[in-house]
């Protein structure tokens, strides 16, 4: 809201300079954002909040001066009708102006003023108007913009000649009609919408703009002034249909002074009568559903003021405050001497409900400044999410093994469905709708409720693939969306980790990068991640997983629980991305896994002897695995076998094109004395015999 | 003259000459690539000239023999030949050595400016890197941190925080909604709700998490953002706690110097209600830097960071809590606009691209 300093000082005698009285308006919650000169004058630019709409003119703002200074409001803006008034008979009113929807348009006043001669502003009006951006137009209409300014109440002069039978219908729009507005576009209304109507058809949009063939022109000779009151939602929800947003209807769905709309009607018609030389004709005020007064009872305002903010304003004071603001004591209240009152909560109020409302009145204005900064006392120990130790653990494990922390939006677009595998358990697969939808967004496209972390890290890659940055180590942690509802009845949220590898190993301030990343590495960081939540027996499976290629993807479980997929996404999507190296994705329930028991961690003794290891490699097809051949040797429960670890494996030269050749290392130890080649050998030879013989594959050397 | 002291000069002389064969050895500079072989040489000349087999061994024999008057002149003659010979292959020897080892030095001299050798060392999204930080801070201050659901029932993003229907802030169309009329929290003040209705009172919690609101991304806006909110529900708490406790994490994740401010403001669910700023932790609050106007705080010295205020009695009351007996204050702010303050990031869209030259600067 723009305010100019010259007027505010016709209407509050202050002397403040136009800086002073920003930061004391600023201070007690009329935040300035800036002062500009505009001639010899300044313009205030305050950015109120939306409870605040009586300050949406000069006068509220001189309100809060006059608490601020103490100074009275001079009596432009106290003046009421005085002898202007010339009723219109009542009996005779309802042929005049008649409100068919009195729960859309609470009050209405019409004013006739006659024998008007149209023309520019003075002086005056026009650098006043011009100071806070208002484009002079007529005498006629700058002076319902003047006085919408000085006294917040939105008004309309029509060409009263124009209007059908010269009166004015209320009522809501009828089905198929139109209006062309002031800003000469032909709008269809609907039946929500109020329209002001003469007796044809609508001359206005209620509480929003005129129209244009009923407007003031240089031709008009004859207005009708129209000064009304509107509901609040109907002026918003009309705004909003139309998508028209005017000063008009900026106020009104905030809320006006519905008490002030004859001073606001008798201030125009003089200055009509003055500027333009008219004549003050017949006035109207239809009142159909007055409105009472909201009074506010308070026990006791000064204790409540110390109770909620520690400051210390005696009753005297925020009295003072409250009756300045124009929240005065009701009669009902009880006599003076008593803490206990009833307030009235002022008409331009609408923000003024219950005694806490009173507290930030006083509070403000006693200044925010002054509250104490204090720490409340100490009762009991913080402590994170049960979840966050882990996580944070994973976080750092991750980024030690060189994955950047990336974050996407949960929404994504709908053709990624149905084109990823998600993690076990996610979708309700009998459900008709088995994702979360919105009805609409703001990114092209984006009305999905991401089922999967794995879009938006694929998507992150090409973004990085356009940069030149091709060896990327990516991480997610988030949440994920699905409609099957949980138990308290709100669609599924579940929390996972995703990651993303491709390109090349690479070291830091280092230009050439190392070897080629794949499978074993997205494997690896999966194993780390589990290994920081406590989770070091997971098992991975051979499978077929929809996103990933065949032969390169794996099903993850732990205690038999599957948790996830990784693998190397399928040709297909890296196709579509255009991709033109391999791309190893994994994605896990990290809720799930969250819930899981740890992995006991048992001390085991020292060995005291030492052990004898031997490297064995065998010829096997491409379908026979490292972990059979393990689990193999374990089923032996040989004792004297400690373990079985991975060497190496080999394809190419000496090997058949449809086999490899797996090495693996044994190590034998006895926890009774020292072993010698002669004690390892019968067992070694049993346990390859079995090998041999179960899976039916050949010891190479 | 005699003929052993012949002998023994004879032998001294042509230890000499053999050593002058060496040639180079005599200079200082001798070439070190050589100085191998020369040291070779040298351990030759040593066995020829002092072996048993050596002409001073064998005029060491013949000091017995030589007549008794001569015998110490000649016994002298022979010790000072042969320490002659000693101390010069010594001599020679440690000067060969010296330069063995120092070419040995010079082949296998380092860069110690190369860059050490490390795998590249991942990062945290800025976002988790101030969300960690600021609930290290909350928890060290008493408070737990909490979070609660994205998709919510319009009851508890609107109705419980004291925005009834028809309210502006519930039809701003500032919300996102799903198809089967579930709303996206628009702020976690959800969470506040759903504590309070779980924990009762008293209460302290921190609830970081993930908010949605319409609106088109810019640079300093994004569809989807984070925010931080804070809870303090107890008998007796008032605005001065709620200023103690805002200013006491600012100084602790700035430094002990920052100052906070506190102007009226306007939300639903807080009455009184307040924006805080903070001095500015650039320029300390003097709005100017070298001389040149401030950049994050624009030359105010403030920065403008949340909002805050007294629970409204109607949201203690839809938790069930008496708000004659107890009060307890709110507040809220940002993790991306923090984290766009901290680091200077000038766009925030940034924050949501996952563009590694992006992440990567954030240590
Ligand atoms: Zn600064």
């Amino acid at each position: 809201m723009n305010i100019s300093y010259n007027w505010l000082k016709d209407l509050i005698d202050i002397d403040l300079t136009a800086e002073e009285a920003a930061v004391q308006l600023t201070r007690v919650g009329l935040a300035v954002d800036g002062i500009h000169p505009h001639g010899d004058d300044f313009v205030i630019d305050i950015d109120l909040t939306s409870n605040r709409p009586d300050c949406l003119s000069h006068l509220g703002v001189g309100r809060e001066l006059r608490v601020i200074t103490g100074k009275p409001l001079t009596a432009e803006t106290q003046r009421h009708g005085e002898e202007l008034e010339i009723p219109y008979p009542t009996v005779l009113s309802p042929d005049f102006v008649k409100i068919e929807n009195p729960e859309l348009c609470y009050r209405f006043t019409a004013r006739i003023i006659r024998g008007v001669e149209i023309g520019p502003s003075p002086e005056w009006m026009v650098r006043r108007l011009e100071a806070l951006s208002e484009r002079s137009i007529n005498n006629v209409a700058d002076i319902t913009n003047y006085v919408m300014l000085e006294l917040g109440q939105p008004m309309h002069a029509f060409d009263l000649d124009k209007l059908a039978e010269n009166r004015i219908v209320v009522r809501a729009a009828r089905p198929g009609e139109t209006i062309k507005t002031l800003d000469e576009i032909e709008r269809k209304v609907e039946p929500s919408m109020l329209m002001i109507c003469d007796a044809e058809k609508p001359v206005a949009v209620g509480g929003v703009m005129g129209g244009l063939d009923s407007s003031i022109t240089e031709q008009t000779k004859n207005v009708l002034l129209e000064v009304a009151y509107f509901d609040r939602a109907s002026v918003r929800s009309t705004s909003r249909k139309l998508n028209l947003v005017t000063e008009a209807s900026y106020r009104f769905e905030r809320g006006v002074d519905i008490n002030n709309l004859q001073n606001a009607s008798d201030r125009a018609a003089n200055l009509i009568c003055d500027l333009a030389g008219g004549e003050l004709g017949e006035f109207v005020d239809v009142y159909p559903r007055p409105t009472e007064s909201k009074t506010v009872e308070s026990p006791d305002i000064s204790k409540a003021v110390k109770r909620l903010t520690g400051l210390e304003v005696s009753a005297k004071e925020s009295l003072r405050i409250l009756n300045d603001l124009g929240i005065s004591e009701d009669d009902e209240s009880p006599a003076s001497g008593s803490n206990s009152k009833i307030f009235v909560s002022p008409s331009w109020r609408h923000d003024i409900a219950i005694e806490e409302d009173l507290v930030e009145e006083v509070a403000r204005h006693a200044g925010y400044e002054n509250v104490a900064n204090e720490l409340p006392p100490a009762y009991h120990a913080g402590e994170y999410q049960h979840t966050e130790e882990t996580e944070r653990k994973i976080r750092r494990t991750l980024a030690d093994q060189g994955f950047d922390e990336a974050m996407g939006y949960s929404f994504i677009d709908k053709k990624h469905d149905d084109v990823y595998e998600l993690v076990p358990g996610l979708l309700d697969h009998r459900a008709e709708n088995k994702y979360v939808e919105l009805s609409d967004s703001v990114i092209e496209g984006a009305v999905r409720m991401r089922p999967t972390l794995l879009p938006g890290l694929v998507e992150s890659a090409r973004v990085n693939f356009n940069q030149q940055n091709k060896d990327l180590r990516l991480f997610e942690v988030g949440r994920v969306f699905a409609s099957h509802l949980s138990e308290d009845n709100l669609p599924t949220e579940r929390e996972l980790l995703s990651l993303l590898i491709t390109g090349k190993e690479i070291f830091e301030e280092r230009a050439l990068p190392g070897r080629e990343l794949d499978f074993y590495d997205a494997k690896g960081a999966v194993e780390s991640a589990l290994e920081s939540a406590g989770i070091t027996s997971a098992e991975f499976e051979a499978a077929e997983v929809k996103h990933l290629r065949p032969g390169q993807s794996a099903n993850i479980s732990i205690n038999g629980h599957p948790i996830g997929t990784v693998g190397r996404l399928n040709e297909e999507i890296a196709a579509n991305y255009k991709f033109r190296q391999p791309v190893y994705v994994a994605e896990i329930d990290l809720q799930t896994v969250l819930a899981e028991p740890r992995s006991p961690v048992p001390y085991a003794a020292l060995p005291r002897f030492p052990s004898i290891v031997r490297d064995v490699s065998f010829t096997v097809r491409r379908d026979i695995t490292f972990g059979m051949v393990r689990d193999t040797i374990k089923a032996q429960s040989v004792e004297l076998c400690r373990g079985v670890e991975f060497v190496d494996v080999y394809e190419g030269k000496g090997i058949a094109a449809n086999e490899r050749s797996l090495t693996i290392r044994l190590e034998y130890r006895s926890d009774t004395g020292t072993l010698v080649d002669d004690d390892v050998e019968q067992v070694h030879a049993r346990l390859l015999k079995a090998v041999e013989e179960n899976l039916h594959i050949k010891q190479r050397f | 003259m005699s003929d052993e002291t012949t002998q023994v000069e004879a032998a001294g002389d042509e230890f000499e000459r053999d050593l002058a064969s060496l040639g180079e050895v005599q200079l200082v500079d001798a070439d070190p690539s050589k100085a191998e072989e020369l040291l070779r040489i040298l351990g030759e000349l040593k066995v020829r000239h002092t072996g048993k087999k050596s002409a001073i061994a064998a005029a060491k024999k013949l000091i017995g023999k030589v007549a008794a008057e001569k015998r110490a002149d000649f016994g002298q003659l022979v010790q000072t030949v042969e320490n002659k010979i000693v101390s010069t292959i010594a001599e020679t020897e440690a000067k060969l050595k010296d330069l063995v080892s120092k070419a040995k030095t010079e082949s296998e001299r380092l860069d110690v400016t190369i860059p050490g050798r490390r795998p590249r060392t991942g990062h945290l999204h800025p976002i988790t890197i101030v969300r960690q930080r600021i609930e290290d801070i909350f928890v060290s201050m008493g408070y737990s941190i909490e979070d609660d659901r994205e998709i919510e029932t319009d009851y508890y993003n609107f109705d419980a925080l004291n925005i009834p229907e028809g309210h502006p802030a519930r039809e701003s169309q500032d919300t996102f909604y799903t198809t089967e009329g579930f709303a996206l929290r628009s702020q976690t003040s959800t969470v506040q709700i759903r504590a309070m209705e779980r924990r009762g009172v008293p209460i302290r919690i921190l609830a970081p998490g993930r908010v949605f609101r319409r609106d088109t991304p810019d640079m300093t806006h994004t569809p989807m953002f984070h925010q931080l909110e804070g809870l303090c529900v107890d008998k007796g708490i008032t605005m001065a706690h709620l200023k103690g406790t805002v200013t006491e994490w600012l100084q602790r994740l700035f430094d002990k110097d920052t100052r906070t401010r506190f102007r009226p403001s306007y939300f639903p669910f807080t009455e009184p209600s307040a924006e805080f700023d903070f001095s500015c932790f650039v320029c300390h609050g003097s709005g100017k830097l070298d001389g040149e106007r401030c950049r994050p705080c624009k030359g105010t010295g403030w920065i403008e960071l949340g909002g805050s205020g007294m629970v409204h009695p109607n949201v203690l009351r839809a938790c069930n809590i008496d708000p004659t007996v107890y009060s307890g204050f709110a507040f809220g702010f940002g993790l991306e606009r923090m984290a766009a303050l901290v680091y200077e990031i000038d766009d925030i869209r940034h924050m949501f691209e996952n563009d590694m030259r992006f992440l990567q600067q954030f240590k």
